[in-house]
């Protein structure tokens, strides 16, 4: 995450940032700096994956995320023809520079890589429409698909854990109990999740899932996740999602629209409350906008501080 | 009688099911005997859409079985379609829908597009990563009653915002309905930026634009 502001003050910007492993860095830092929040974060997209695999991408501007404008694939039975990531070479490479110089950089702060997830990456490669509809035709072929996606997720999440990153979150908002239901997520977006986690364990120090969306019909789904902490929206209860989770913590679920423009004590009220019904890790519910303001932020930082942790209704362990 | 029924149900059953090959069958049966093909489609092809619909409502299905009954019913409409006897072109109301800019992912937009398709409504898809500016030309040069805006991000929700604003720069506001929809959308954020609705899904947006065009139907 990143904002305009925060672009401004450290004289690093997007779409630079998304190319140039200094700018990364710097701008990852000064974000750090200005809001208070406790972890550096990077890349700021998610569509490095999909360009080294061959997707085409506008990187955007300074107030809109990169994206992807051509898929490499047209017919999925053609998924061998990819091309696999290659994470010395492109922007794979160049975010593996900027953790090392955010890890050189004795930051007491722990650098915590975004991974795009196996669903949202295959969206990226093939218009989804028909992926999704090759989950009912084919489903052989997208299992074949999503190996081969969660292989080269697995080679690229290495690289970037191995250039000094200690925390992985892999988000995955296509890839939704909304979009697939249970079954369906269960069978094609829950296997390929553990299959990253568990193969790079003993490589992160933490790990974290980024599911969007309400989470309701996918709680028990949620609950079997390889890692301990789950990164909510915030239409999805804390308080509901916490009494289906064993052994799980949950972050978030500050709305993103508040954090853009409500005023900061609001947004100071909403955190507390968030962990006052038991978010172990306060964040934003989903990606920001990046014309929050930097108080909005600051005052989501503020909450964490400002809690009497005493008072906490519940346990936070789900 | 009780033949063309029986087609209908057929009709239905292979859309609603994902069956393609059944959709086919039926529909080439109810050409064989004789089924008007306008009927075999809104009796037959769109009542199994429909509850298509219903079952994703009611979360018995997701997205990938809605496109899968989607295709069968395009499959179905490939054959029947040319049959069809053309009454005087009937005036529909025109729909202009797309994803915001800055944001590519579609799904839920397509969905809103097959549904009112299926109403009835007449569609005009400006696709995804549209401009503003995009959106107010198409509504000017096609007289739009409705305009759709989708968005799965969060980070890119504002570009509705920006729609309205220019919608109403160019005097034409309060000439078309605006409805919003996609993942970070909530009744609240649509009440916020002055849209005429928030739908939550594909069957919901259908419901609220035939409650939206309702007033100019008896104006018409």
């Amino acid at each position: 995450m990143a904002t305009t502001e925060v672009m401004l003050r450290v004289g690093s910007h997007w779409p630079e940032a998304h190319k140039k492993p200094r700018d990364m860095a710097r701008l990852a830092l000064g974000v750090c700096h200005f809001t208070g929040i406790e972890n550096l974060g990077v890349p700021f997209c998610m569509t490095i994956e999909a360009e080294a695999m061959g997707a085409k991408v506008n990187l955007g501007s300074m107030t809109n995320e990169p994206r992807v404008t051509e898929y490499p694939l047209v017919k999925l039975e053609d998924w061998k023809l990819l091309t696999g990531i290659n994470p010395g070479k492109g922007r794979a490479g160049i975010v593996g520079e900027a953790i090392s110089y955010l890890a050189e950089g004795n930051s007491e702060l722990p650098v915590i890589v975004n991974l795009t997830g196996p669903i949202s990456l295959a969206g990226s490669l093939i218009e989804p429409m028909v992926f999704f509809k090759a989950m009912g035709k084919h489903p052989e072929l997208v299992h074949e698909f999503l190996c081969f996606i969660t292989d080269n997720l697995i080679v690229f999440g290495r690289s970037m854990l191995q250039a000094g990153a200690q925390i992985i979150n892999i988000a995955d908002p296509s890839g939704t109990g909304e979009i697939l239901g249970p079954r369906r997520f269960a069978e094609f977006a829950l296997p390929y999740i553990n299959r990253i986690l568990n193969e790079l364990q003993g490589e992160y120090q933490a790990s974290m899932v980024h599911i969007c969306g309400r989470l309701q019909s996918i709680f028990t789904e949620v609950d079997q996740l390889a890692t301990n902490a789950i990164s909510i929206d915030s239409n999805t209860s804390i308080s509901k999602l916490r009494s289906a989770l064993h052994e799980k913590v949950m972050v978030g679920n500050i709305s993103t629209y508040l954090l853009q423009n409500g005023q900061p004590d609001r947004v100071k009220e909403v955190g507390l409350n968030c962990l006052q019904k038991g978010v172990a890790v306060l964040s934003p519910a989903c990606g920001i906008s990046p014309a929050t303001p930097l108080v909005n932020l600051q005052a989501m930082v503020s909450a964490v501080h400002d809690f009497d942790y005493r008072n906490r209704e519940v346990s936070i362990l789900g | 009688m009780a033949d063309q029924q029986i087609i209908l149900d057929r009709l239905a059953e292979g859309v609603r099911e994902m069956d393609e090959d059944l959709t086919i069958e039926a529909s080439r049966e109810a050409l064989d005997k004789n089924v008007d093909a306008l009927t075999a489609i809104n009796h037959g092809l769109v009542v199994g859409m429909n509850q298509a619909g219903l079952l994703y409502e009611q979360e018995e299905y997701f997205v990938p079985e809605l496109l899968l009954c989607s295709d069968a019913m395009y499959a179905g409409l490939d054959i029947l379609s040319p049959h069809i006897q053309r009454a005087d072109a009937e005036d529909k109301f025109k729909v202009v829908i797309g994803v915001v800019e800055g944001d590519t992912h579609d799904i839920g937009k397509n969905l809103v597009k097959l549904m009112l398709e299926v109403a009835d409504f007449e569609i005009f898809d400006l696709g995804r990563d549209v401009p503003p500016a995009d959106f107010v030309g198409k509504v000017k040069e096609v007289g739009a009653d409705i305009v759709c805006l989708s968005t799965l991000m969060s980070t890119t929700m504002d570009r509705m915002v920006d729609v309205i604003e220019l919608l109403k720069k160019e005097g034409l506001r309060e000439k078309v309905l605006v409805m919003v929809g996609g993942g970070p959308i909530s009744q609240a954020f649509a009440d916020r930026i002055g849209a005429d609705a928030y739908s939550e899904n594909a069957v919901a947006a259908v419901t609220d634009a035939k409650r939206l065009i309702a007033p100019k139907k008896v104006a018409v």
